[in-house]
This record gives structure tokens, sequence and C-alpha cells, in this order.
């Protein structure tokens, strides 16, 4: 099927009225995807937005319970749910995949985290195919294909004056279902797009898992510049920490939870005071781990660097991910220093 | 530029080898047009070294990561930089003793990816270091920076409610990430009040509110210190205009105490860290 260009409005009031429908838009100057209708401008050729669109099933702020109290007892104590469907669309494949990965975080191994899960199921997305690249996009050195993202409810293909429109679940094929009346019949391939940024993986997370690696030189040499901001963690898809606290006023509150960066000092500082990661060189090299070596040790799922490039764009000074991956894909072996 | 670029190096393996310093800070290649801080050790690799139209980053605070060095520290500075070093110095956090500071005359730098002059440059009223160690270059013209505070003039103009509805919009962007916060040579305390968790002044939800607590601590704290190198405002990946409150602060201050800029020298006191008895009290 195929949806053409000028009824892509009609398209979103249709979805907006189902769901609430996410767009990547254009807010005081920052692209991240806001509800359609939000006071900004549609920004369909963002490539990836500023922020990534994780903040739909994990937000930055969440809140997870509240309560009351009479003197010590608990008088009331109820989880916050939220159902409301949502909508992503215009989706790109790196993001996507991020959302496979924190799918095998928050719904695998044994725990599902209710809260995201329940906006799992509530989710549908669109997917997009990237037309043009940035000059930090590396999704396909990453095993990723930018014009198709196959895990996506629906897939659609610029092609000119119309989008191709593909379901590929059952969701999406609900989704083609409601926009019918704006379809036409047709198809088309997306012409096949390569990053301009390329990074050889071959052999790298092997190397990094090697027990040498931990206490190579290569960590103080990379970290030394990093001064320790949230930035790359927080633009990032894929980081998905976070930190408990909660609010309380008189006898009644509320536990919430927040985006968190291993990137903080105080992330892993304890109780007492210790902090088993104490400077910018465990952190970085905690990040770098997490997301080249450990995150495909666990699940068995690639790396969790989906190569949108984000944090390349975005450093303070310039701490760049590929180059960190080619120094290592460069090394003779794991532990050596040159 | 270049030749600027060979006399650095050249001065900068002089230095290695002499073992007058022990490494030095300066900025080097990254992958695209951007240049990106490095630290080099060896002699032989004083080629890192780059001098170009987008050396962008301020330097001084890595000092703070060696606060005891073995030998002295090489920093290359620009005016900023130097300025930021007064600042380290004047705070307790940098012994002039303990670096050698190599100075770059500086005729602003471009953003790596639309090749225009950055903001901050534009802005820049110090182009020349104020003090260094070996000049690298010779000095540039100062062109001052007359539309000074003519951005805090605009924001005063407004009402309390458009100023509101102004910053409520920034700060519902703040994504909390402290870039501004690490990135800031007065932001030097050794613990920030928003990592005393057990305090808890700083809450961590990411709304309105404790946004604007964070803008607004941060201003207050750096108020008559900040040595206006513009890097917060640079850095902030969502591009909040923390400019204008931190000249808002500034020309209060020069308003009330008499005509002040921070930096400048090792002497002059921050307005705020003296008490005069003929002090105005509408500050407090
Ligand atoms: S790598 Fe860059 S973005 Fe990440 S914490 Fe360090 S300075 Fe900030
Ligand atoms: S590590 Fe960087 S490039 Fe990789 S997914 Fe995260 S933000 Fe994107
Ligand atoms: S750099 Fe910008 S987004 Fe980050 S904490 Fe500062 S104001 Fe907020
Ligand atoms: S915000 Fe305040 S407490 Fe934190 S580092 Fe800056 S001056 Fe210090």
């Amino acid at each position: 099927m195929k949806l053409a260009k000028n009824k892509l409005q009609q398209a979103f009031d249709l979805m907006a009225k189902e769901a609430n429908l996410l767009v990547p838009m254009k807010i005081e100057g920052v692209t991240k995807f806001a509800p359609w209708g939000a006071e900004g401008e549609l920004a369909m050729d963002a490539v990836n937005t500023l922020l990534p669109p994780k903040d739909a099933l994990f937000p930055q702020t969440e809140k997870m319970y509240k309560y009351k109290t009479r003197l010590t007892q608990v008088e009331s104590l109820e989880e916050i749910k939220e159902t409301d469907k949502q909508i992503i669309f215009g989706i790109r494949s790196c993001d996507m995949h991020s959302i496979d990965c924190m799918d095998e975080v928050f719904l695998t191994r044994g725990y599902v985290d209710s809260f995201y899960s329940r906006k799992k199921e509530n989710l549908t997305t669109v997917a997009i195919g990237c037309t043009k690249v940035l000059p930090t996009c590396f999704c396909d050195s990453m095993g990723l294909n930018p014009v198709a993202a196959p895990t996506a409810d629906v897939q659609l293909n610029d092609l000119g004056d119309y989008y191709a429109v593909k379901a590929q679940t059952e969701k999406g094929e609900a989704l083609v279902n409601l926009l019918k009346p704006l379809l036409e019949e047709g198809d088309g391939e997306a012409a096949a797009l390569e990053c301009t940024l390329k990074v050889n993986m071959d052999g790298v997370q092997k190397k990094l898992m090697n027990v040498k690696m931990f206490e190579s030189d290569i960590w103080q040499e990379t970290a030394q510049k990093c001064i320790g901001c949230g930035t790359c963690t927080y633009v990032c898809p894929t980081c998905y920490c976070f930190d408990i606290e909660g609010k309380e006023c008189g006898n009644e509150g509320y536990k919430f939870r927040c985006w968190d960066s291993c990137m903080f000092s105080e992330y892993t500082r304890m109780a007492g005071g210790h902090n088993p990661r104490p400077s910018k060189k465990e952190r970085v090299r905690n990040r770098f781990l997490h997301k080249l070596a450990y995150f495909e040790d666990r699940y068995g799922k690639g790396s969790l660097c989906v190569g949108c490039g984000r944090c390349v764009a975005d450093c303070p000074v310039d701490l760049d991910i590929t180059m960190f991956i080619d120094k290592v894909g460069a090394l003779k072996e794991a532990g050596s220093n040159d | 530029m270049s030749d600027m670029q060979a006399k650095l190096r050249e001065t900068a393996k002089k230095l290695l080898e002499s073992g007058e310093v022990g490494y030095i800070i300066g900025w080097g290649k990254g992958r695209t047009n951007k240049t990106s801080p490095v630290f080099v050790k060896e002699p032989a690799k004083v080629d890192e070294l780059v001098w170009n139209e987008y050396c962008l980053n301020t330097l001084a605070k890595y000092t703070m990561d060696n606060m005891y060095p073995e030998k002295k520290i090489g920093l290359c500075v620009r005016g900023c930089d130097s300025r930021a070093v007064n600042r380290l110095i004047q705070d307790n956090q940098l012994k002039r003793e303990n670096v050698y500071l190599i100075g770059l005359p500086c005729e602003g730098k471009k953003d790596p990816v639309t090749g225009e002059m950055v903001k901050k440059c534009i802005e820049c009223m110090h182009h020349n270091p104020l003090e260094a160690d070996v000049m690298v270059g010779e000095p540039v013209q100062e062109k001052g920076y007359p539309d000074r505070f003519k951005d805090v003039e605009a924001m005063e103009a407004l009402s309390a409610d458009e100023r509101y509805e102004f910053w409520a919009k920034q700060y519902d962007k703040c994504i909390r990430c402290y870039a501004c916060r690490n990135v800031c040579p007065a932001c030097n305390c050794r613990e920030c009040y928003v990592d005393q968790y057990r305090v808890g002044w700083q809450g961590k939800q990411n709304n309105r509110a404790e946004n604007q607590v964070y803008g607004l601590t941060r201003a207050y704290h750096i108020g008559d210190r900040c040595i206006e190198c513009g890097e917060c405002e640079r850095v902030c990946p969502v591009g909040l205009p923390l400019m204008k409150l931190n000249r808002k602060l500034l020309k209060d201050a020069n308003e009330l105490f008499g005509e002040y800029e921070a930096g400048m020298n090792t002497e002059v006191k921050p307005p705020l860290g003296t008490y005069k008895l003929d002090d105005h009290e509408e500050y407090m």
C-alpha cells in the first residue's frame, strides 16, 4: 500500500484519535518525538532526532506508586499505571533497534518490569526508512539497515511524493487498517542507503571481554578528556539506567524513578561514601564496556550501541565512541598498548 | 594559523624535552573538523597538538584532575583559558606554580559543523591571554563587546510573566545532564550541591520546577565569578541561552558594586566574596 505525502496530516489526525501520537517535532530548537499537535514544527527530515524516543517507554521521570500513611501504618498504597495507547510515528532503524535492546533488559531474564511492559503492550511503532544519513550515523556498521527496521509494526519508505506502507506485525496490520481510507494500491522498493561513517566491530567485542583489557592503559587515555556530564547517556537511545527516589509531603507521597547516568560520580557512590568507580577512567570504561561488550555477553543480541551517532555529535569534548572502536580494533591483541 | 601551530609544537617539544613540564594540555584532531582536548606527554607526540579555527574547548579545568602534579602542567591558554586559570587560582583550586602557560592569541573560533564564528567568540572581550609564561604568535586586536548586556536589557524590558514564560520554556527542555556545570571553570566545588544527595538540596525529578531550581542555583553560585567564557551555553545539548542568566547577575554586580569582570587577575576579589560597610542591601 502507499500513502500520498499530502495525506500525511490526515493520517496523523486519524491516528491521534486512536492513541497518543508521537511524531518528530522541532520544539524550541530541539528535535524530539512529541505529541502531534504540540507547539512546534513537524520535523520529518530530522534524520535522527536530537533526543531519542526512549522517553515514550522509559520516561526521564516516571511516578511508580503513591501512598498515604497514618502514624506508622500504611493507609493506602497504589501502583500508578499508565495504560494510554501510544504510536511512535517516524522512528528510524537505529531507534527501533534501541527498543529491541530495552525489551531484552526490561522484559527478559526472569523479571518483567511492569511499568515498561504496560507501555510496550500499548505501543505501536511506525518506522521510516532514511533517505539521507548524518555525518555521525554509523548504524550499518552495527548490523542495522537504514531503510528497514524489521521489528517495527509498520515500515514506511519515502518514495518521493508518497510513502510505501508495509505492515510487519498484527499491531501493524491494525494500524494500516485504520489508515485504509487514505491509502492507495501500490508499492515500491526503497533505494539502499549507506552510512558514510564506518567502523569495524570485527573482533572488538571479544577483545573487550578479555580480562586483560580491564586494566589496559586505553581507559585512562580515552577517559582523560571526559568531563563526566551525562550528555552521552541522556541522548543515547539505549542507556536505560535509573534511580528510584521518593517525594513525601505530610502523610502522603510517591516514589518515582528517573534516568541516571553511569558518568555521574554519584551513580556508584555507596551509603558509606565509598565509590567503586572513583574516577572518570572507571566510568568511561563502564560505559564503553556495557555498550560494546557486556550487553552482547548477557543477551547475545549484538551491541548495545545501535550506531545512532548522538553521543558522537553531542559530547562537549568529542569523546567519540567510533574512534574508540577503531582504536580497540587496531590493537594487536587484547591488553596490549599498541 | 599553521605557522602558529608549528610554533606551538616546537614550543611543546622543548618544554617536554627539557622536563620543564610533565605533559601538555592542548587541542587535538577529531574525526571531523572538530578538535578535542589532548594530553601530550612525549616529545615525539607533539604533532598531536593542533591550533586551528576549531579549537573550541576551554582547558584550564583539566588541571583539577591533577592538583598535586610532580612537574608543572603545560597548559595552552587563549584569553578565556587564562581567565579560567585566574578563576581557579583565586578559588584555591590551582597553584600558579603548578602550571606553565603557553599563550595563544585567538581571533575567535568557528563551529565545526556550520563553519560560522561561535557565539562565545563573537562575545569575547579578551582575545589575548592575560598571562602566559611563553607566547606563541603575535597579539591580536581587541574589539571589546559593547553589547555585553544588551540581551539582558531586552529581558529586563519584558514583564515578569513574559520572563517566566520564556524561562519556563527553556527549562522544560533541560535534560539535567550537568554539562553546563561540568565544563564551567567557576563550578569548581569539590562536591557540588547537586551531588549532596543525602542533604537533598536538588531533587532528581526532571520537571520544570526542579530544572529551574538547578538553573537558578547554579547561576547564583557563579554569579560574581563567571568569567564569561560562554562554555556552558556552547555545550548545552538542548541550547539553553545560559549567558542571559549569567550576564544578568554580572550586570547587577556591575551596577551595585562598580565595574567588574571576573578572572582578570588574581588580586581583585569577586564582589560577593568581600564585605564593605557601604555595600548595597539590594543584592541580598
Ligand atoms: S563522554 Fe562526553 S558526553 Fe559523555 S560524560 Fe564524558 S564528556 Fe560528557
Ligand atoms: S552509544 Fe552513542 S552511537 Fe551508540 S547508540 Fe548510544 S548514543 Fe547512539
Ligand atoms: S547543559 Fe543544558 S540541558 Fe544540560 S543541565 Fe545544563 S542547562 Fe540543562
Ligand atoms: S552549581 Fe554551585 S555547588 Fe555546584 S559546582 Fe557550581 S558553584 Fe559549586
